[in-house]
Protein backbone atom coordinates (compact mmCIF):
# COMPACT_ATOMS: atom_id res chain seq x y z
CA UNK A 1 0.00 0.00 0.00
CA UNK A 2 2.86 2.33 0.91
CA UNK A 3 4.48 1.59 -2.48
CA UNK A 4 1.28 2.67 -4.16
CA UNK A 5 1.14 5.84 -2.06
CA UNK A 6 4.69 6.84 -3.09
CA UNK A 7 3.94 6.04 -6.73
CA UNK A 8 0.81 8.23 -6.58
CA UNK A 9 2.71 11.03 -4.84
CA UNK A 10 5.51 10.88 -7.39
CA UNK A 11 2.99 10.93 -10.26
CA UNK A 12 1.19 13.94 -8.75
CA UNK A 13 4.36 15.90 -8.06
CA UNK A 14 5.56 15.22 -11.61
CA UNK A 15 2.27 16.47 -13.06
CA UNK A 16 2.21 19.53 -10.78
CA UNK A 17 5.74 20.46 -11.80
CA UNK A 18 5.09 19.82 -15.49
CA UNK A 19 1.81 21.73 -15.58
CA UNK A 20 2.63 24.44 -13.02
CA UNK A 21 0.56 27.07 -14.85
CA UNK A 22 -2.62 25.06 -14.17
CA UNK A 23 -1.78 24.99 -10.44
CA UNK A 24 -1.09 28.71 -10.35
CA UNK A 25 -4.33 29.41 -12.25
CA UNK A 26 -6.35 27.32 -9.77
CA UNK A 27 -4.83 29.11 -6.74
CA UNK A 28 -5.23 32.53 -8.36
CA UNK A 29 -8.87 31.76 -9.24
CA UNK A 30 -9.77 30.89 -5.65
CA UNK A 31 -7.93 33.90 -4.19
CA UNK A 32 -9.44 36.32 -6.73
CA UNK A 33 -12.95 34.95 -6.12
CA UNK A 34 -12.62 35.47 -2.36
CA UNK A 35 -11.08 38.91 -2.73
CA UNK A 36 -13.91 39.83 -5.09
CA UNK A 37 -16.51 38.78 -2.49
CA UNK A 38 -14.57 40.65 0.22
CA UNK A 39 -14.33 43.91 -1.78
CA UNK A 40 -17.98 43.73 -2.88
CA UNK A 41 -19.17 43.21 0.69
CA UNK A 42 -17.06 46.15 1.88
CA UNK A 43 -18.41 48.35 -0.93
CA UNK A 44 -22.05 47.40 -0.24
CA UNK A 45 -21.67 47.84 3.54
CA UNK A 46 -19.92 51.18 3.22
CA UNK A 47 -16.74 52.63 4.78
CA UNK A 48 -17.84 52.17 8.40
CA UNK A 49 -17.94 48.36 8.12
CA UNK A 50 -16.26 46.39 10.90
CA UNK A 51 -15.96 42.64 10.25
CA UNK A 52 -14.60 41.69 13.71
CA UNK A 53 -13.91 37.93 14.01
CA UNK A 54 -16.54 37.26 11.34
CA UNK A 55 -13.94 37.94 8.64
CA UNK A 56 -11.52 35.51 10.29
CA UNK A 57 -14.16 32.78 10.48
CA UNK A 58 -15.10 33.47 6.86
CA UNK A 59 -11.47 33.07 5.79
CA UNK A 60 -11.20 29.73 7.62
CA UNK A 61 -14.49 28.52 6.12
CA UNK A 62 -13.49 29.64 2.63
CA UNK A 63 -10.11 27.88 2.76
CA UNK A 64 -11.79 24.70 4.06
CA UNK A 65 -14.27 25.02 1.22
CA UNK A 66 -11.49 25.24 -1.35
CA UNK A 67 -9.76 22.20 0.25
CA UNK A 68 -12.97 20.12 0.17
CA UNK A 69 -13.70 21.24 -3.40
CA UNK A 70 -10.20 20.17 -4.47
CA UNK A 71 -10.60 16.77 -2.81
CA UNK A 72 -14.05 16.03 -4.22
CA UNK A 73 -13.35 17.21 -7.74
CA UNK A 74 -10.11 15.23 -7.63
CA UNK A 75 -11.81 11.89 -7.04
CA UNK A 76 -15.08 12.43 -8.93
CA UNK A 77 -13.67 14.64 -11.69
CA UNK A 78 -10.57 12.46 -11.97
CA UNK A 79 -12.70 9.36 -12.35
CA UNK A 80 -14.79 11.01 -15.05
CA UNK A 81 -11.63 12.19 -16.81
CA UNK A 82 -10.07 8.73 -16.67
CA UNK A 83 -13.23 7.21 -18.13
CA UNK A 84 -13.04 9.77 -20.93
CA UNK A 85 -9.34 9.28 -21.68
CA UNK A 86 -9.46 5.51 -21.27
CA UNK A 87 -7.19 4.73 -18.33
CA UNK A 88 -9.97 3.92 -15.86
CA UNK A 89 -10.12 0.21 -16.65
CA UNK A 90 -6.38 -0.14 -16.12
CA UNK A 91 -6.93 1.05 -12.53
CA UNK A 92 -9.52 -1.69 -12.04
CA UNK A 93 -7.00 -4.27 -13.29
CA UNK A 94 -4.86 -3.56 -10.24
CA UNK A 95 -4.67 -6.24 -7.54
CA UNK A 96 -5.50 -3.40 -5.11
CA UNK A 97 -9.23 -2.68 -4.82
CA UNK A 98 -10.37 0.27 -6.90
CA UNK A 99 -11.66 2.10 -3.82
CA UNK A 100 -8.21 1.61 -2.25
CA UNK A 101 -6.49 2.97 -5.35
CA UNK A 102 -8.69 6.07 -5.39
CA UNK A 103 -8.29 6.66 -1.66
CA UNK A 104 -4.50 6.23 -1.73
CA UNK A 105 -4.44 8.56 -4.73
CA UNK A 106 -6.52 11.11 -2.82
CA UNK A 107 -4.28 10.83 0.25
CA UNK A 108 -1.20 11.39 -1.88
CA UNK A 109 -2.91 14.41 -3.38
CA UNK A 110 -3.70 15.67 0.11
CA UNK A 111 -0.10 16.70 0.69
CA UNK A 112 -0.33 18.82 -2.45
CA UNK A 113 -3.80 20.16 -1.59
CA UNK A 114 -2.67 21.13 1.90
CA UNK A 115 0.33 23.00 0.49
CA UNK A 116 -1.85 24.77 -2.08
CA UNK A 117 -4.41 25.69 0.57
CA UNK A 118 -1.74 26.97 2.89
CA UNK A 119 -0.64 29.32 0.10
CA UNK A 120 -4.27 30.35 -0.47
CA UNK A 121 -4.74 30.95 3.25
CA UNK A 122 -1.59 33.04 3.53
CA UNK A 123 -2.50 35.21 0.51
CA UNK A 124 -6.10 35.73 1.65
CA UNK A 125 -5.04 36.45 5.25
CA UNK A 126 -2.50 38.99 3.99
CA UNK A 127 -4.98 40.67 1.63
CA UNK A 128 -7.78 40.88 4.20
CA UNK A 129 -5.56 41.32 7.27
CA UNK A 130 -7.38 38.48 8.99
CA UNK A 131 -5.96 37.54 12.41
CA UNK A 132 -5.58 33.78 12.60
CA UNK A 133 -3.87 31.45 15.04
CA UNK A 134 -2.76 27.89 14.29
CA UNK A 135 -2.62 25.73 17.44
CA UNK A 136 -1.32 22.18 16.79
CA UNK A 137 -4.63 20.74 18.05
CA UNK A 138 -6.33 21.98 14.91
CA UNK A 139 -5.14 18.78 13.26
CA UNK A 140 -7.93 16.84 15.03
CA UNK A 141 -10.97 18.74 13.71
CA UNK A 142 -9.14 19.05 10.38
CA UNK A 143 -8.99 15.23 10.20
CA UNK A 144 -12.74 15.07 10.81
CA UNK A 145 -13.35 17.53 7.96
CA UNK A 146 -11.02 15.58 5.67
CA UNK A 147 -12.76 12.28 6.49
CA UNK A 148 -16.09 13.86 5.62
CA UNK A 149 -14.66 15.35 2.42
CA UNK A 150 -13.25 11.97 1.34
CA UNK A 151 -16.58 10.31 2.16
CA UNK A 152 -18.45 12.81 -0.01
CA UNK A 153 -15.77 12.49 -2.71
CA UNK A 154 -16.24 8.71 -2.82
CA UNK A 155 -20.02 9.13 -2.91
CA UNK A 156 -19.78 11.54 -5.85
CA UNK A 157 -17.13 9.22 -7.34
CA UNK A 158 -19.64 6.36 -7.08
CA UNK A 159 -22.12 8.45 -9.06
CA UNK A 160 -19.41 9.24 -11.61
CA UNK A 161 -18.61 5.54 -11.92
CA UNK A 162 -22.20 4.75 -12.85
CA UNK A 163 -23.18 7.84 -14.82
CA UNK A 164 -19.76 9.04 -16.03
CA UNK A 165 -21.12 12.47 -16.89
CA UNK A 166 -21.33 14.31 -13.59
CA UNK A 167 -20.47 17.83 -14.74
CA UNK A 168 -23.87 19.10 -13.56
CA UNK A 169 -23.35 17.60 -10.12
CA UNK A 170 -19.77 18.87 -9.93
CA UNK A 171 -21.01 22.30 -10.99
CA UNK A 172 -23.59 22.35 -8.21
CA UNK A 173 -21.30 20.84 -5.59
CA UNK A 174 -19.26 23.96 -4.67
CA UNK A 175 -22.48 25.74 -3.69
CA UNK A 176 -23.49 22.87 -1.41
CA UNK A 177 -20.01 22.81 0.11
CA UNK A 178 -20.17 26.58 0.51
CA UNK A 179 -23.20 26.10 2.74
CA UNK A 180 -21.66 23.22 4.71
CA UNK A 181 -18.34 24.90 5.37
CA UNK A 182 -19.11 28.61 5.59
CA UNK A 183 -22.41 28.66 7.46
CA UNK A 184 -21.56 28.88 11.23
CA UNK A 185 -23.58 25.84 12.35
CA UNK A 186 -21.71 26.00 15.68
CA UNK A 187 -23.76 29.08 16.53
CA UNK A 188 -27.10 27.36 15.78
CA UNK A 189 -29.30 26.75 18.79
CA UNK A 190 -32.31 24.67 19.79
CA UNK A 191 -33.37 21.89 17.41
CA UNK A 192 -31.03 23.17 14.72
CA UNK A 193 -27.95 22.46 16.87
CA UNK A 194 -28.06 18.61 16.48
CA UNK A 195 -28.97 19.08 12.81
CA UNK A 196 -25.69 20.96 12.38
CA UNK A 197 -23.86 18.00 13.93
CA UNK A 198 -25.34 15.67 11.29
CA UNK A 199 -24.33 17.74 8.27
CA UNK A 200 -21.17 16.44 6.56
CA UNK A 201 -17.99 18.24 7.67
CA UNK A 202 -19.96 20.99 9.44
CA UNK A 203 -19.02 20.10 13.09
CA UNK A 204 -15.31 19.93 12.22
CA UNK A 205 -15.47 23.19 10.28
CA UNK A 206 -17.15 24.86 13.29
CA UNK A 207 -14.40 23.64 15.61
CA UNK A 208 -11.72 24.90 13.22
CA UNK A 209 -13.37 28.34 13.19
CA UNK A 210 -13.40 28.31 17.01
CA UNK A 211 -9.73 27.36 17.16
CA UNK A 212 -8.22 29.40 14.33
CA UNK A 213 -10.41 32.49 14.11
CA UNK A 214 -11.92 32.89 17.58
CA UNK A 215 -8.94 31.61 19.56
CA UNK A 216 -11.14 29.31 21.68
CA UNK A 217 -10.01 26.06 23.34
CA UNK A 218 -10.86 22.71 21.76
CA UNK A 219 -14.12 21.24 23.11
CA UNK A 220 -13.63 17.46 23.64
CA UNK A 221 -17.32 16.55 23.27
CA UNK A 222 -17.70 18.54 20.07
CA UNK A 223 -14.49 16.99 18.76
CA UNK A 224 -15.92 13.50 19.39
CA UNK A 225 -19.07 14.51 17.46
CA UNK A 226 -16.95 15.91 14.63
CA UNK A 227 -14.83 12.74 14.40
CA UNK A 228 -17.90 10.49 14.49
CA UNK A 229 -19.46 12.64 11.79
CA UNK A 230 -16.29 12.33 9.64
CA UNK A 231 -15.99 8.59 10.14
CA UNK A 232 -19.68 8.10 9.39
CA UNK A 233 -19.56 9.95 6.08
CA UNK A 234 -16.24 8.31 5.18
CA UNK A 235 -17.67 4.83 5.82
CA UNK A 236 -20.78 5.69 3.84
CA UNK A 237 -18.64 6.92 0.94
CA UNK A 238 -16.57 3.72 0.87
CA UNK A 239 -19.74 1.59 0.95
CA UNK A 240 -21.38 3.56 -1.86
CA UNK A 241 -18.23 3.39 -4.00
CA UNK A 242 -17.90 -0.38 -3.58
CA UNK A 243 -21.58 -0.83 -4.37
CA UNK A 244 -21.23 1.36 -7.47
CA UNK A 245 -18.21 -0.71 -8.57
CA UNK A 246 -20.28 -3.90 -8.28
CA UNK A 247 -23.19 -2.38 -10.21
CA UNK A 248 -20.88 -0.96 -12.92
CA UNK A 249 -19.25 -4.38 -13.37
CA UNK A 250 -22.65 -6.06 -13.53
CA UNK A 251 -23.93 -3.57 -16.10
CA UNK A 252 -20.65 -3.58 -18.04
CA UNK A 253 -20.40 0.18 -17.63
CA UNK A 254 -16.99 0.53 -16.07
CA UNK A 255 -15.44 2.20 -19.08
CA UNK A 256 -18.43 3.51 -21.00
CA UNK A 257 -18.59 7.24 -21.40
CA UNK B 1 -0.41 -25.68 -18.34
CA UNK B 2 -3.60 -23.74 -18.93
CA UNK B 3 -3.09 -20.06 -18.21
CA UNK B 4 -6.67 -19.10 -19.04
CA UNK B 5 -9.75 -21.20 -18.62
CA UNK B 6 -13.18 -19.65 -19.13
CA UNK B 7 -16.26 -21.84 -19.05
CA UNK B 8 -19.85 -21.22 -20.16
CA UNK B 9 -19.66 -17.43 -19.89
CA UNK B 10 -22.98 -15.67 -20.31
CA UNK B 11 -23.86 -11.99 -20.25
CA UNK B 12 -27.07 -10.12 -20.97
CA UNK B 13 -27.74 -6.42 -20.92
CA UNK B 14 -30.99 -4.57 -20.58
CA UNK B 15 -31.35 -2.13 -23.46
CA UNK B 16 -34.46 0.06 -23.61
CA UNK B 17 -36.37 -2.43 -21.47
CA UNK B 18 -35.34 -5.40 -23.63
CA UNK B 19 -32.88 -8.07 -22.58
CA UNK B 20 -30.03 -8.39 -25.06
CA UNK B 21 -27.89 -11.51 -24.80
CA UNK B 22 -24.35 -10.33 -25.58
CA UNK B 23 -22.48 -13.56 -24.78
CA UNK B 24 -23.98 -17.08 -24.71
CA UNK B 25 -22.18 -20.01 -23.21
CA UNK B 26 -18.68 -19.09 -24.38
CA UNK B 27 -15.78 -21.30 -23.28
CA UNK B 28 -12.14 -20.55 -24.05
CA UNK B 29 -8.80 -21.83 -22.85
CA UNK B 30 -5.22 -20.87 -23.63
CA UNK B 31 -2.08 -22.71 -22.54
CA UNK B 32 1.23 -20.93 -21.90
CA UNK B 33 3.09 -19.78 -25.01
CA UNK B 34 0.06 -19.80 -27.29
CA UNK B 35 -1.85 -17.10 -29.18
CA UNK B 36 -5.60 -17.53 -29.46
CA UNK B 37 -7.12 -15.20 -32.04
CA UNK B 38 -10.63 -14.36 -30.93
CA UNK B 39 -12.50 -13.17 -34.01
CA UNK B 40 -15.96 -11.96 -34.80
CA UNK B 41 -17.86 -9.14 -36.48
CA UNK B 42 -18.60 -5.90 -34.63
CA UNK B 43 -21.00 -6.46 -31.74
CA UNK B 44 -20.37 -10.22 -31.71
CA UNK B 45 -19.43 -10.22 -28.01
CA UNK B 46 -15.62 -10.19 -28.20
CA UNK B 47 -15.00 -7.18 -25.96
CA UNK B 48 -17.62 -8.27 -23.41
CA UNK B 49 -15.95 -11.69 -23.24
CA UNK B 50 -12.46 -10.18 -22.85
CA UNK B 51 -13.69 -7.88 -20.10
CA UNK B 52 -15.37 -10.77 -18.29
CA UNK B 53 -12.03 -12.59 -18.46
CA UNK B 54 -10.22 -9.52 -17.07
CA UNK B 55 -12.69 -9.17 -14.21
CA UNK B 56 -14.03 -5.86 -15.55
CA UNK B 57 -17.52 -7.18 -16.31
CA UNK B 58 -19.35 -9.59 -14.04
CA UNK B 59 -20.69 -12.61 -15.99
CA UNK B 60 -24.31 -13.64 -15.40
CA UNK B 61 -23.17 -17.25 -15.45
CA UNK B 62 -20.00 -19.22 -16.02
CA UNK B 63 -16.55 -18.81 -14.55
CA UNK B 64 -13.03 -17.65 -15.35
CA UNK B 65 -9.72 -18.94 -13.97
CA UNK B 66 -6.41 -17.26 -14.64
CA UNK B 67 -3.62 -19.54 -13.45
CA UNK B 68 -6.26 -21.18 -11.26
CA UNK B 69 -7.44 -17.88 -9.73
CA UNK B 70 -10.76 -16.13 -10.20
CA UNK B 71 -10.22 -12.53 -11.43
CA UNK B 72 -13.59 -11.52 -9.97
CA UNK B 73 -12.75 -12.48 -6.41
CA UNK B 74 -9.00 -13.10 -6.11
CA UNK B 75 -6.45 -10.30 -6.45
CA UNK B 76 -3.79 -12.87 -7.34
CA UNK B 77 -5.54 -13.47 -10.66
CA UNK B 78 -5.03 -9.80 -11.59
CA UNK B 79 -1.29 -10.11 -10.92
CA UNK B 80 -1.23 -12.52 -13.87
CA UNK B 81 -3.15 -10.37 -16.37
CA UNK B 82 -2.01 -7.54 -18.59
CA UNK B 83 -4.43 -5.89 -20.98
CA UNK B 84 -4.41 -3.43 -23.83
CA UNK B 85 -8.04 -2.57 -24.40
CA UNK B 86 -9.44 -1.25 -27.64
CA UNK B 87 -10.49 2.39 -27.85
CA UNK B 88 -8.55 3.21 -24.69
CA UNK B 89 -5.38 5.13 -24.31
CA UNK B 90 -4.36 2.67 -21.60
CA UNK B 91 -1.53 5.01 -20.47
CA UNK B 92 -1.31 8.57 -19.09
CA UNK B 93 -0.61 11.00 -21.90
CA UNK B 94 0.84 13.66 -19.61
CA UNK B 95 3.51 11.32 -18.29
CA UNK B 96 6.60 10.03 -20.07
CA UNK B 97 7.02 6.34 -21.01
CA UNK B 98 9.30 5.59 -18.04
CA UNK B 99 6.96 7.44 -15.64
CA UNK B 100 4.01 5.40 -16.95
CA UNK B 101 5.94 2.15 -16.57
CA UNK B 102 7.00 3.00 -13.02
CA UNK B 103 3.51 4.11 -12.02
CA UNK B 104 1.69 1.08 -13.47
CA UNK B 105 4.38 -1.17 -11.99
CA UNK B 106 3.46 0.12 -8.52
CA UNK B 107 -0.24 -0.18 -9.36
CA UNK B 108 0.36 -3.86 -10.16
CA UNK B 109 2.15 -4.31 -6.82
CA UNK B 110 5.84 -4.05 -7.82
CA UNK B 111 8.51 -2.40 -5.68
CA UNK B 112 9.69 0.94 -7.13
CA UNK B 113 13.20 -0.39 -7.85
CA UNK B 114 11.85 -3.45 -9.68
CA UNK B 115 9.31 -1.35 -11.60
CA UNK B 116 12.07 1.02 -12.75
CA UNK B 117 14.39 -1.83 -13.70
CA UNK B 118 11.70 -3.66 -15.68
CA UNK B 119 10.55 -0.39 -17.21
CA UNK B 120 14.06 0.29 -18.52
CA UNK B 121 14.31 -3.26 -19.88
CA UNK B 122 10.96 -2.96 -21.66
CA UNK B 123 11.87 0.43 -23.13
CA UNK B 124 14.97 -1.16 -24.62
CA UNK B 125 13.15 -4.22 -25.87
CA UNK B 126 10.34 -2.14 -27.40
CA UNK B 127 12.83 0.27 -28.99
CA UNK B 128 11.48 3.23 -26.99
CA UNK B 129 14.56 4.10 -24.95
CA UNK B 130 15.24 7.24 -27.00
CA UNK B 131 11.72 8.44 -26.07
CA UNK B 132 11.87 7.53 -22.38
CA UNK B 133 11.56 11.19 -21.29
CA UNK B 134 9.09 12.42 -23.92
CA UNK B 135 5.51 12.92 -22.77
CA UNK B 136 3.26 10.28 -24.30
CA UNK B 137 1.01 12.77 -26.09
CA UNK B 138 4.03 13.77 -28.21
CA UNK B 139 4.70 10.17 -29.34
CA UNK B 140 3.46 8.65 -32.59
CA UNK B 141 0.40 6.37 -32.50
CA UNK B 142 2.63 3.35 -33.04
CA UNK B 143 4.92 4.30 -30.15
CA UNK B 144 1.92 4.91 -27.88
CA UNK B 145 0.60 1.46 -28.72
CA UNK B 146 3.98 -0.17 -28.11
CA UNK B 147 4.14 1.63 -24.77
CA UNK B 148 0.63 0.40 -23.87
CA UNK B 149 1.79 -3.17 -24.52
CA UNK B 150 4.98 -2.58 -22.51
CA UNK B 151 2.92 -1.21 -19.60
CA UNK B 152 0.67 -4.28 -19.77
CA UNK B 153 3.78 -6.44 -19.41
CA UNK B 154 5.46 -4.51 -16.58
CA UNK B 155 4.44 -7.08 -13.94
CA UNK B 156 5.35 -10.03 -16.19
CA UNK B 157 1.81 -11.42 -16.45
CA UNK B 158 1.19 -14.91 -17.75
CA UNK B 159 -1.85 -13.79 -19.72
CA UNK B 160 -1.92 -10.82 -22.08
CA UNK B 161 -5.24 -9.59 -23.46
CA UNK B 162 -4.80 -7.61 -26.67
CA UNK B 163 -7.96 -6.03 -28.02
CA UNK B 164 -7.24 -4.68 -31.53
CA UNK B 165 -3.55 -3.95 -30.84
CA UNK B 166 -2.80 -2.89 -34.43
CA UNK B 167 -5.89 -0.75 -35.02
CA UNK B 168 -4.96 2.55 -36.67
CA UNK B 169 -1.26 1.73 -36.95
CA UNK B 170 0.74 2.25 -40.14
CA UNK B 171 2.44 -0.66 -41.89
CA UNK B 172 5.79 -0.24 -40.13
CA UNK B 173 4.27 0.07 -36.66
CA UNK B 174 2.01 -2.93 -37.35
CA UNK B 175 5.06 -5.01 -38.28
CA UNK B 176 6.82 -3.91 -35.09
CA UNK B 177 3.82 -4.84 -32.93
CA UNK B 178 3.56 -8.23 -34.67
CA UNK B 179 7.25 -8.84 -34.03
CA UNK B 180 6.77 -7.94 -30.35
CA UNK B 181 3.77 -10.26 -29.99
CA UNK B 182 5.83 -13.14 -31.37
CA UNK B 183 8.64 -12.35 -28.92
CA UNK B 184 6.23 -12.14 -25.95
CA UNK B 185 4.74 -15.55 -26.82
CA UNK B 186 8.23 -17.06 -27.07
CA UNK B 187 8.74 -15.98 -23.47
CA UNK B 188 5.85 -18.25 -22.51
CA UNK B 189 3.06 -15.68 -22.19
CA UNK B 190 -0.43 -16.74 -23.30
CA UNK B 191 -2.14 -14.16 -25.51
CA UNK B 192 -5.78 -13.60 -26.28
CA UNK B 193 -5.83 -11.46 -29.41
CA UNK B 194 -8.81 -9.83 -31.05
CA UNK B 195 -8.42 -8.12 -34.37
CA UNK B 196 -10.39 -7.35 -37.50
CA UNK B 197 -7.17 -7.66 -39.50
CA UNK B 198 -7.53 -11.34 -40.31
CA UNK B 199 -4.18 -11.61 -42.07
CA UNK B 200 -2.53 -10.63 -38.77
CA UNK B 201 -4.61 -13.18 -36.86
CA UNK B 202 -3.65 -15.85 -39.40
CA UNK B 203 0.01 -14.94 -39.12
CA UNK B 204 0.23 -14.76 -35.32
CA UNK B 205 -2.25 -17.24 -33.91
CA UNK B 206 -1.88 -20.88 -32.97
CA UNK B 207 -5.61 -21.27 -32.57
CA UNK B 208 -8.70 -19.43 -33.70
CA UNK B 209 -12.02 -18.91 -31.95
CA UNK B 210 -14.81 -17.28 -33.96
CA UNK B 211 -17.78 -15.73 -32.20
CA UNK B 212 -20.94 -14.42 -33.80
CA UNK B 213 -24.05 -13.00 -32.15
CA UNK B 214 -22.63 -13.97 -28.76
CA UNK B 215 -22.11 -17.63 -29.64
CA UNK B 216 -18.83 -19.38 -30.25
CA UNK B 217 -19.01 -20.87 -33.75
CA UNK B 218 -15.68 -22.63 -33.91
CA UNK B 219 -12.47 -23.13 -31.94
CA UNK B 220 -9.68 -24.86 -33.82
CA UNK B 221 -5.97 -24.86 -34.64
CA UNK B 222 -5.37 -22.09 -37.18
CA UNK B 223 -3.55 -24.36 -39.66
CA UNK B 224 -6.12 -27.14 -39.41
CA UNK B 225 -9.02 -24.74 -39.84
CA UNK B 226 -7.49 -23.19 -42.95
CA UNK B 227 -6.67 -26.64 -44.36
CA UNK B 228 -10.21 -27.74 -43.68
CA UNK B 229 -11.57 -24.91 -45.77
CA UNK B 230 -8.94 -25.23 -48.49
CA UNK B 231 -9.56 -27.23 -51.67
CA UNK B 232 -7.28 -29.89 -53.11
CA UNK B 233 -7.09 -28.51 -56.66
CA UNK B 234 -4.07 -26.71 -58.11
CA UNK B 235 -3.71 -23.60 -60.19
CA UNK B 236 -0.87 -22.87 -62.62
CA UNK B 237 0.15 -19.46 -63.97
CA UNK B 238 2.53 -19.23 -66.90
CA UNK B 239 4.68 -16.32 -67.92
CA UNK B 240 3.50 -16.36 -71.54
CA UNK B 241 0.49 -17.50 -73.54
CA UNK B 242 -0.14 -21.22 -74.11
CA UNK B 243 -0.06 -22.22 -77.78
CA UNK B 244 -3.23 -23.74 -79.44
CA UNK B 245 -1.66 -27.24 -79.70
CA UNK B 246 -1.08 -27.44 -75.93
CA UNK B 247 -4.53 -25.98 -75.31
CA UNK B 248 -6.03 -28.83 -77.31
CA UNK B 249 -4.09 -31.40 -75.29
CA UNK B 250 -5.26 -29.78 -72.08
CA UNK B 251 -8.85 -29.84 -73.30
CA UNK B 252 -8.65 -33.62 -73.57
CA UNK B 253 -7.98 -33.62 -69.80
CA UNK B 254 -11.00 -31.34 -69.37
CA UNK B 255 -8.83 -28.41 -68.32
CA UNK B 256 -9.57 -25.02 -69.77
CA UNK B 257 -7.20 -22.11 -70.13
CA UNK B 258 -8.13 -18.69 -68.79
CA UNK B 259 -6.61 -15.49 -70.15
CA UNK B 260 -4.34 -17.61 -72.33
CA UNK B 261 -1.95 -18.31 -69.46
CA UNK B 262 -3.81 -19.55 -66.34
CA UNK B 263 -4.99 -23.07 -65.61
CA UNK B 264 -7.18 -23.79 -62.59
CA UNK B 265 -9.10 -26.63 -60.95
CA UNK B 266 -6.35 -29.14 -61.70
CA UNK B 267 -6.92 -32.21 -59.56
CA UNK B 268 -3.83 -33.72 -57.87
CA UNK B 269 -3.88 -36.83 -60.12
CA UNK B 270 -3.68 -34.65 -63.24
CA UNK B 271 -1.03 -32.23 -62.01
CA UNK B 272 2.07 -33.96 -63.40
CA UNK B 273 0.37 -34.81 -66.73
CA UNK B 274 -0.51 -31.14 -67.11
CA UNK B 275 3.06 -30.16 -66.26
CA UNK B 276 4.34 -32.60 -68.92
CA UNK B 277 2.11 -30.94 -71.52
CA UNK B 278 3.32 -27.50 -70.50
CA UNK B 279 7.00 -28.42 -70.55
CA UNK B 280 9.21 -26.40 -71.30
CA UNK B 281 7.04 -23.24 -71.06
CA UNK B 282 8.26 -20.90 -68.28
CA UNK B 283 6.02 -21.11 -65.19
CA UNK B 284 5.16 -18.16 -62.99
CA UNK B 285 3.67 -20.16 -60.08
CA UNK B 286 2.06 -23.46 -59.16
CA UNK B 287 -0.14 -23.23 -56.10
CA UNK B 288 -2.66 -25.30 -54.23
CA UNK B 289 -6.11 -23.85 -53.72
CA UNK B 290 -5.42 -22.43 -50.23
CA UNK B 291 -8.16 -20.69 -48.26
CA UNK B 292 -7.23 -17.62 -46.26
CA UNK B 293 -8.53 -16.91 -42.80
CA UNK B 294 -10.70 -14.23 -44.42
CA UNK B 295 -12.37 -16.93 -46.60
CA UNK B 296 -12.91 -19.15 -43.55
CA UNK B 297 -14.21 -16.29 -41.43
CA UNK B 298 -16.67 -15.02 -44.05
CA UNK B 299 -17.93 -18.51 -44.82
CA UNK B 300 -18.55 -19.30 -41.16
CA UNK B 301 -20.14 -15.96 -40.41
CA UNK B 302 -22.43 -16.15 -43.47
CA UNK B 303 -23.39 -19.73 -42.69
CA UNK B 304 -24.12 -18.66 -39.15
CA UNK B 305 -26.33 -15.83 -40.34
CA UNK B 306 -28.14 -18.10 -42.85
CA UNK B 307 -28.66 -20.75 -40.18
Amino acid sequence: MLKLFWAELKRDLTLQRRYMTEVIAAIAGIVIAFYGIFLTTRYVAGPGLEFGDRLDTLVVGYVLWSLATFIISDIAGGLQQEALTGTLEQLFLSPFRASTVFLVRALARLTIHLSENLIILLIIATLTRARLSFPPLLILPLISVLLGAYGLALAVGATALLLKRVQQLLGFLPFGLFFLLLVPTESWSGLFRPLGWLLPMAPGAGLLRDLIARGQALDGALLAIALLNGLGYFGLGVLLFRQAERVAKRRGKLAGY
Amino acid sequence: MLVLEARNLQKSYIDKGRSLQAVRDVSLSIPAGEVLAFLGPNGAGKTTTIKMIAGLIQPDAGWVRIVNHDPHTQADALRQVGAVLEGNRNVYWRLTPIENLEYFGALRGLKPRIARQRGEELLGRFNLRHKRNTVVQALSRGMQQKLAIAVALIHQPQLLLLDEPTLGLDVEATEEVKHLIRAIVQDGCAILLTTHQLAIAEELSDRIAIINQGELMVTADTDKLIRQFSGSAYRIDLEGAIDPLRQQKLATLDISVQNGRTLSDITPDLLYRVLEILQPLPLLRVEKDQATLTDVFLKLIREGIDA
